[in-house]
């Protein structure tokens, strides 16, 4: 049984300039143990959907499984269940954290919610920030004394507290510099190894999700548009978007970059609010036939067990 | 890692930085110790005749600010008033804090219907004339001074809900706030303990502000002779001494200027935490 | 003959109430007509500071120049009046920034935007601007450019502002170029769009460019030469081959090292630099890169390397790399 199961989901939100269907219709699974790598540009609904895997957000329809269980339905207690099995870590590490709560406070608030007693919390927050690389002493500092990657291990700290099973990242280390992130993408892979937690690893940068997914999944303007094994992805995508995508994600390596053939995707992405009809991607696509303009291509099976929702796969 | 030093301590040094508030807070500080120490330094009941009535400052040396038509101690009933009108502009400061911060933070973190019903109410409070609604908020409950100090706060109170609101809209996204929710937590648990602190610090800047404004209020209803009679508080000093504004000013004036300085000083306060808490104007 | 940019041992020193930071110590750069340097470093290495500085719009207080020289064609821009800087600023050295929504005027028309630039120097009069805002959109690329002239900012996506905002950069032909982070807000599939754009019009006009960065997939795009920066001061500099080839500097490698490349074999484990980049108030004495660093000395943690040249057109401030 798979740890995650997504069943056409979708999120609306009603804005002033109309419905905006950010996620429209997304199935896909997570098994244990697994990286799933989400990746998609601004808009695209890959936050969104993170959200409500850990109902920050409302569905307006499908299913979300987590371990067997449909999460909409459920309430009190065993929503406190699902909720110790699925926890997040945030893109900000300068908003993830109340600034007026010590790290000690924050890092102990999921446990005190879960209704653990004090001194046991305060116990499990030293062994909790000795795992992700802080000092003992950071309990009684506050968020502005951390450097960005420091404020990032203790929203790992935060998540790891209730020993999840399952870890929604939502660009963790697009704010952190260089070398910084780094220290976090190996962290994270650090607890994986130990811990067996299983990620939905969200961002828009290629090469971070290369390195850490076992299996991506492409967005697209609310829609699942291709999903595979990593390397499948890399080595054969079959979307044109992915294709695109991968075009343009720049590549430290100065012969590769000039070496080589690459078409730069055209135009921007369109509004979320006025969606072209047919395939969501008909508007920017070079390969772009008639049939694309009114009929919305579904995911289906590629030769290397990929899936891809393409009229010409 | 940088070494950054105690908030707290940080806090004093940003607030003394502006030294207008600093010398706003010594003066209050003054004001608020005259007002403790009133029953110490004048003995006697200040409404007591002591002396011949109408004596200028200066001319007698028993009464440095002088006696009015009565024959009373002006500076014993300043010291005193001193306490009635600090004691009337705290407590209705803080009447329309706590009316204000409950209703702002509820409207702002449920949003929706419940911020619409209580913004539209807030409204039409403000389009009422807060004197008038003061004065006749007093002349419906009668003239105490616990009936002014809840007459002020219902008129002051919108202004601080606005304030709280708009902190509250600008926190309930932020991702802090979003974590706890994915944990779980309580919508109480998150406006009284992850919301509230953040949004405190524009309110406390806003509700020393009120505590001035409060003392006018009153001065008002006093001088306009619907104050409590029972208390000899600064506007009612005011008020008395009307009559013989043409003759003897000064029994008028000595009190407003008591009135002036506190209201200032307490806008200097404002200021200066303002400086202190807002973290936009933070390392300068 | 004097290159376009010629940058001597330019330092610029934050005063605040913390004490004095150097946030520029002594940097030297020479960008050629045609060429790309590209100054990388993590965030608080002084590359923005740098790129600010050069261009004369440091905010003062708390930032001052206190020290160097900035040729620009041969002349010293540091010790000029401002009523200069303004006639040379967008004329003959212009500036892309990173975020294209706030560096536009959001209550003015895209085509007033750029066409104050080009009449404040100059360039046209009144009647003619319309004309060759139209020409200059063409040219960045914008999509149904005649359309977009009478837009709003706020009407337009992140990548058109970019696009925007590279027009009036451009609109004077100036012979240098500096680009602080021109990408780092957009999405992947606008960025390469914008680097193109970037590349061609440089190739176009042959300008000098400064491509601040803290981004190795996009120096690798689009540098010539590239120019590391930590704390402040110039750790290495190379051409871009030869600095991806054998990265000499610790720092080099370690940021290299971090950088994940899609399609290379998959690594285990970044190679990442321990700690983090210290505050500049609290630099370590010698150089600031030691506690970091995996090839540290006794030497290093008192002593502060200088620049020495390892090949013909590379430098690196380093003793393990000078000890070989």
């Amino acid at each position: 049984m798979s740890l995650l199961a997504l069943d056409d989901v979708h999120v609306h939100f009603a804005t002033a300039g109309g419905l905006v269907r950010a996620v429209n219709g997304v199935s896909l699974e997570l098994a244990v143990g697994e990286t799933l790598g989400l990746v998609g540009e601004s808009g695209c609904g890959k936050s969104t959907l993170g959200k409500a895997i850990v109902k920050l957000v409302p569905i307006a329809g499908g299913a979300i499984v987590v371990d067997g269980v449909d999460i909409a339905p459920l309430k009190g207690e065993r929503l406190g269940e699902m909720r110790r099995k699925v926890q997040m870590i945030f893109q900000d590490p300068y908003g993830s954290l109340n600034p007026r709560s010590t790290v000690g406070r924050s890092v102990a608030q999921p446990l005190l919610v879960a209704g653990w007693k004090k001194d046991a919390a305060a116990e499990r927050v030293d062994t909790l920030l000795g795992w992700v690389g802080l000092p003992v002493d950071a309990k009684q500092r506050y968020p502005h004394e951390f450097s960005g990657g420091q404020r990032q291990r203790i929203g790992i700290a935060r998540a790891l507290a209730l020993s999840p099973r399952l870890i929604i990242c939502d660009e963790p280390v697009s704010a952190l510099d260089v070398s910084v992130r780094a220290q976090v993408i190996n962290l994270l892979e650090d607890l994986k190894s130990e811990f067996g937690v299983s990620y939905l690893f969200i961002s828009h940068d290629l090469s971070v999700v290369e390195h850490i997914a076992d299996r991506v999944a492409v967005m697209y303007l609310g829609t699942l548009v291709e999903i595979g094994g990593r390397d499948q992805i890399w080595r054969n995508p079959q979307h044109p978007y992915t294709k695109a995508l991968l075009a343009a994600a720049p590549v430290a390596d100065p012969k590769a970059a000039r070496a080589r053939q690459r078409t730069i995707l055209q135009g921007e992405l369109p509004s979320p609010i006025d969606p072209p009809p047919g395939c969501p991607f008909q508007s920017r696509c070079p390969i772009a036939e008639a049939r694309c303009r009114h009929d919305k291509p579904a995911l289906r099976a590629t030769a290397d067990g990929g899936l891809a929702a393409c009229h010409f796969v | 890692m940088a070494r950054i030093e105690i908030p707290r301590f940080e806090f004093v040094a940003r607030f003394a930085r502006n030294r207008g508030a600093l010398v706003g807070a010594v003066l209050i500080f003054l004001v608020a110790l005259t007002a403790v120490l009133a029953p110490v330094l004048f003995p006697t009941d200040p409404l007591r005749i002591v002396g011949a009535p109408e004596l200028w400052p200066g001319e007698d040396p028993d009464f440095p600010l002088g006696t009015d038509s009565l024959g009373r101690d002006i500076l014993s009933m300043i010291v005193h008033g001193a306490r009635a009108t600090l004691l009337i502009g705290l407590c209705a400061s803080a009447v329309a804090t706590l009316i204000g911060v409950t209703i702002g933070a509820i409207a702002g973190y449920f949003g929706g219907w419940v911020d619409e019903i209580v913004m539209r109410t807030a409204e039409l409070f403000q389009t009422i004339p807060n004197l008038i609604f003061v004065l006749t908020i007093v002349v419906i409950l009668g003239s105490t001074l616990a009936n002014i100090v809840i007459a002020i706060g219902i008129v002051s109170w919108t202004s601080i809900a606005r304030m709280t609101r708009a902190e509250f809209l600008a926190l309930r996204d932020r991702e802090f706030v979003q974590a706890c929710r994915a944990m779980g937590m309580g919508n109480g648990g998150i406006i009284l303990g992850e919301i509230l602190p953040n949004a405190l610090p524009p309110v406390i800047v806003l509700s020393s502000l009120v505590v001035a404004g409060a003392i006018l209020f009153e001065s008002a209803v006093s001088f306009l002779g619907l104050g409590d009679p029972n208390v000899a508080s600064w506007g009612r000093l005011v008020g008395d001494g009307r009559q013989l504004i043409r003759s003897s000013w000064y029994i008028c004036a000595i009190p407003g200027v008591a009135i002036m300085v506190t209201v200032l000083c307490l806008n200097l306060i404002g200021d200066g935490l303002n400086d202190a808490l807002n973290p936009k104007l933070r390392d300068r | 003959m004097t290159l376009p940019l010629e940058v001597t041992d330019l330092s610029t020193t934050l005063f605040t109430r913390r004490g004095e930071m150097k946030a520029v110590d002594g940097l030297s750069l020479a960008v050629d007509a045609g060429e790309t340097v590209a100054l990388v470093g993590e965030s608080g290495c002084g590359k923005s500071l740098s790129a600010l500085s050069i261009m004369r719009l440091l905010p003062d207080p708390p930032a001052r120049i206190v020290g160097g020289a900035v040729a620009l064609n041969g002349r010293d821009l540091v010790t000029l009046p401002e009523e200069v800087m303004l006639a040379i600023r967008g004329k003959e050295i212009g500036m892309i920034f990173q975020d294209p929504m706030s560096s536009l005027n959001p209550v003015t028309t895209v085509e007033k935007q750029i066409a104050e630039v080009l009449m404040a120097h100059g360039e046209l009069g009144r009647g003619q601007a319309r004309a060759r805002v139209h020409e200059l959109l063409e040219l960045v690329g914008m999509p149904d450019a005649a359309r977009r002239l009478d837009a709003y900012p706020h009407q337009l996506s992140g990548g058109m502002c970019q696009r925007v905002m590279i027009a009036m950069a451009i609109a004077c032909s100036p012979s240098v170029l500096i680009a602080d982070e021109p990408t780092t807000a957009l999405d992947v599939t606008v960025q390469a769009q914008v680097l193109a754009l970037l590349k061609r019009l440089q190739a176009d006009a042959g300008m000098a460019m400064i491509f601040i960065t803290h981004d190795l997939g996009v120096v690798a795009e689009t540098a010539d030469r590239v120019v590391v920066m930590y704390a402040g001061r110039k750790v290495e500099e190379a051409s871009v081959d030869a600095l991806f080839e054998t990265p000499l500097h610790p720092y080099t490698v370690g940021l290299i090292g971090a950088t994940p490349v899609p399609g290379a074999a998959r690594a285990d484990r970044l190679a990442d630099i321990p700690g983090m980049v210290p505050p500049l108030n609290a630099l370590p004495q010698g150089c600031a890169f030691a506690p970091r660093c995996a090839r540290v000395m006794e030497r290093c943690r008192h002593e502060r390397p200088a620049l020495t040249r390892p090949a013909p057109d590379r430098l690196v401030a380093c003793f393990a790399v000078e000890q070989g």
